[in-house]
């Protein structure tokens, strides 16, 4: 019981992550219906990155975000076509050949880590690191660390910017109109190439800079790639594939199941409760938890 | 009286609330061409989905020589004798065209070999023979159409319900196809067939039934629904205009 | 078709005869595990290629398998022969009991079931008593390469002519096809698309299981992080693409191909190991893009049409009208 609003706040401050994990997926998923399996290999490739830049210049990686998101927004935005090509081939199956593609990604990308970044695991020296703040109140008692709070503030503003961008800008809206109907989009003279590519340059970039934050956080390793790719199907399928303003709660209610386990049952169970119940949710309601998804 | 072969009771379909369908009833006797019309979305292909067991009726009932059929699945009605074509046609765009036909005689010839010589004939009789081995992909919308009405037949059904067979055909395909659904009630297959083109309808059926959003406003013989001025106001003013 | 069934008893003929000539433990111990990827990657293929469901846990199936054995070995002291019928036993009936939900899911929503169940079925193993957790379980060793041998490659012959039977000679087999081209047009023809399914489902388990369970007794160490990996689906579906799907011989073939590549990676660049994984991640995503019907599937599709095209030329078509027009009004 006295752990009670330590378990409730870490699983506030890890849902953070998960939102970005998410959020950029969700939103790629909404528009071209593809499910990129190399989602967590962005995340690594992003983490890396962003300790390299960290390194090198010195810098407080936290800072970097920016240029981490630029990178990667554009390695998203020039790979795109690629993916277009598959999801709009004729023969076969383009969906099921357009999982298998993205899948190949994450093996070779995940190869190109190993070989590049070695199999050790590292974490990203962050100033913000080291300090927590501690709230008693009687027996209770509450550890913040900064860096996880600057996790949460950082999802939160990529999730207010995000929407902003989707509900008040005309980028935003060819987005939701090609999400909706690609027929009617390109009626309207939405062209969808662009439009998939600078949705996906999005994506990737946002997935990347959430690499860099999970590094200053907890570690990272060239293999750390399908663990993420699978808490972020989670949180995507819990909010439904495709709707965005479920991301924030399925990402929160990972990140309580996460620190639930963790303080009052085996977390070596964790891993195990999260499949179940991605499992049992994808029987029960395919679309999500609030039954919005595409 | 004899049974009819179909018969659509007092059908009911509704999707969140809206009537598709509202309290539609008619018969479809042995050996008849019944056409069904009506304007865009006044649920005609609802109602096929209803009689080939796609949606199961909110209300009403569907016989099948007088058995009760609400609400069982495609396939066991497949297998009892209805066959059926989709208006967005559904070739299996990877098999070829006899591949196409054979997996529907299956259904009544469990073997492959007996399957292939009956899809064989089925093909010949609808004249798609030539194309026999090509992916069904390559057909254009005519020959697809033609490989629907195969598969349907295929199944060697009682009752067969031809969904826009006709429509998108220039009209010596259109004519072909008529010709066709003549030859099919001839050797006494029933058939309910929606279509979009009057002259179709009003030449080859023997009963037409006419739905408005949902609602049946007019059933008999083509000359006299042609002259009821409820149908005359709700659809085919539009054309005598 | 004759030559077919020639071809393949000349094959196995020769297999058969490998042991007698090959006396090198590690090259037998090669050919052996390439007769099990073979296996798995056609399994695979009836789910992918066939029925056009991609199951992300394969594998699961195969680690079932090798768990059942190992289990009923060291803890109730069966006799290795008679676990490997409850192996596979039990790789059919977790077939049938997840396939019945599962396969109500369609295309992602399916891919990423399978996958989550298949960790799960991982993070079972590793904390289970009776699996022995992370530390997984030691078999009694049973070292003869000659008999393994002999036995994978009659599962590996068992399986393919099972496969043929049921999918290429028998009607099942275009009955699932048509289900992976359009499962609500095959309904309208009298076909029960999830009855269909669960039944390609079961058949792609059942040999799984079984070299699961032959495994085990074979390499006599199992643990989740070897038999419950994700890498087996990885490979086994690496080698299925590859090869090319829907067909029998391609996943063969990619098998032979990725196997043998790897085999040979690791021989003579064992420093490198992990290009092979961008190697084997490229070379997928490659392969999708530049040859989506596999090696196998792009050479058989050749020569299919070039015979269609020599048909073409004597189609009665109306005058004015070429094939390649007609095609433009297809959609």
């Amino acid at each position: 019981m006295l752990l009670l609003p330590q378990a409730l706040v870490d699983g506030l401050l890890i849902g953070g992550i998960y939102i970005t994990i998410a959020i950029g997926f969700s939103l790629a998923y909404g528009v071209m219906h593809i499910i990129d399996f190399a989602v967590g290999e962005w995340i690594m490739l992003g983490a890396f990155l962003g300790l390299y830049l960290s390194q090198w210049t010195q810098m407080e990686p936290l800072l970097l975000l920016p240029v981490v998101f630029i990178v990667f927004g554009v390695l998203g935005y020039l790979f795109q076509p690629v993916i277009y090509r598959v999801l709009s081939g004729k023969k076969g199956n383009p969906l099921l050949m357009a999982l298998v593609f993205t899948f190949g990604l994450a093996i070779a990308f995940k190869g190109l880590g190993l070989t590049v970044f070695g199999f050790f695991s590292r974490s990203i020296p962050s100033a913000m690191a080291a300090n927590s703040f501690t709230f008693v109140k009687g027996d209770f008692f509450v550890t913040i660390p900064v860096i996880r709070l600057i996790g949460l503030v950082y999802a939160i503003g990529v999730t207010l910017v995000l929407s902003w961008i989707l509900k008040r800008t005309d980028f935003g809206l060819a987005i939701q109109a090609l999400a909706q109907n690609k027929e009617a989009a390109g009626l309207m003279g939405i062209s969808a190439k662009k439009t998939n590519s600078w949705v996906y340059g999005i994506y990737v970039g946002i997935s990347a800079m959430s690499g860099v934050l999970i590094g200053c956080m907890f570690s990272i390793s060239a293999q750390m790639g399908s663990k993420y790719t699978v808490l972020s199907f989670f949180v995507v399928v819990l909010a439904g594939m495709g709707f965005l303003a479920g991301v924030p709660w399925a990402a929160f209610l990972l990140g309580m199941v996460q620190s639930f386990f963790l303080i009052y049952f085996d977390p070596g169970y964790t891993l195990l409760a999260v499949f179940i119940i991605l499992y049992t949710v994808l029987l029960i309601s395919p679309k999500g938890l609030f039954g919005k998804g595409v | 009286m004899t049974e009819p072969i179909l018969r659509v009771d007092g059908i009911v379909k509704t999707f969140g609330g809206l009537h598709a369908v509202n309290d539609v009833s008619f018969d479809v006797g042995k050996g008849m061409i019944v056409g069904l019309i009506g304007p865009n979305g006044a649920g005609k292909t609802t109602i096929f989905n209803v009689i080939s067991g796609y949606y199961a009726p909110t209300r009403g009932k569907v016989f099948f020589k007088g058995s009760d059929i609400s609400g069982l699945p495609p396939y066991k009605l497949a297998k009892m004798g209805i066959g059926r074509t989709f208006q967005v046609v559904k070739p299996f765009p990877g098999l070829s065209v006899l591949e196409n036909v054979m997996v529907a005689a299956l259904c009544k010839h469990p073997r492959k070999h007996d399957a292939r010589q009956h899809a064989w004939e089925i093909l010949e009789f609808t004249g798609l023979a030539s194309r026999a081995d090509d992916a069904a992909a390559s057909l254009t919308l005519p020959g697809r159409k033609r490989l629907e009405i195969s598969k349907a037949l295929a199944l060697e059904p009682e009752l067969l319900l031809l969904d826009e067979v006709v429509a998108g055909l220039n009209p010596t395909e259109a004519d072909r196809t008529i010709e066709l659904i003549l030859k099919l009630r001839d050797q006494g297959i029933s058939i309910l067939v929606v279509e979009h083109i009057m002259r179709v309808i009003m030449n080859i059926s023997d009963q037409v039934v006419v739905l408005n959003f949902g609602q049946q406003i007019a059933l008999g013989k083509p000359v006299e629904v042609a002259r009821d001025p409820v149908v005359i106001e709700a659809y085919l003013g539009e054309e005598a205009a | 078709m004759r030559r077919g069934i020639l071809a393949f008893g000349l094959f196995v003929g020769v297999m058969a005869l490998v042991p007698a000539f090959v006396q090198n433990a590690f090259v037998l111990r090669i050919v052996t595990e390439l007769f099990m990827w073979i296996v798995l990657a056609i399994t695979w293929d009836v789910m992918a290629g066939y029925a056009g469901y991609l199951n992300f846990g394969h594998g699961a199936f195969f680690g079932a398998g090798a768990y059942v054995t190992a289990i009923l070995m060291m803890r109730y002291g069966w006799p290795f022969f008679v676990t490997l019928p409850v192996a596979g036993l039990f790789a059919g009936v977790a077939a049938f009991l997840a396939g019945i939900p599962t396969l109500r899911l369609k295309g992602a929503y399916f891919a990423i079931a399978t996958w989550a169940l298949a960790l799960a079925v991982q993070q079972l193993a590793l904390v289970l008593d009776i699996t022995g957790g992370p530390d997984g379980m030691r078999l009694p060793p049973f070292l003869d390469p000659v008999f393994f041998f002999y036995l994978i490659l009659a599962v590996a012959v068992a399986t393919f002519l099972l496969l043929w039977v049921l999918l290429e000679w028998a009607p099942f087999g275009l009955k699932l096809k048509s289900i992976r081209e359009d499962e609500s047009g095959a309904m309208a023809l009298g076909l029960n698309p999830a009855r269909i399914k669960v039944q390609a489902f079961i058949l792609s388990a059942v040999p799984a299981g079984v070299l699961g369970g032959i495994y085990a007794f074979w390499i006599t160490f199992i643990d989740p992080a070897s038999v419950l990996a994700d890498i087996i689906t990885d490979q086994a579906m690496v080698m299925a693409v590859f090869g090319g799907l829907g067909t029998l011989l391609g996943p063969v073939i990619g098998a032979i191909i990725v196997f043998s590549f790897k085999t040979i990676f690791w021989a003579y660049l064992s420093d490198y190991q992990v290009l092979y994984l961008i190697i084997l991640g490229g070379g997928i995503a490659l392969t999708v893009v530049f040859l989506p019907n596999g090696i196998w599937g792009t050479i058989i599709g050749h020569i299919q049409g070039r015979n269609a095209l020599h048909k073409g030329m004597s189609l009665n078509m109306p005058p004015g009208r070429s094939p390649v027009q007609g095609a433009d009004v297809n959609d």
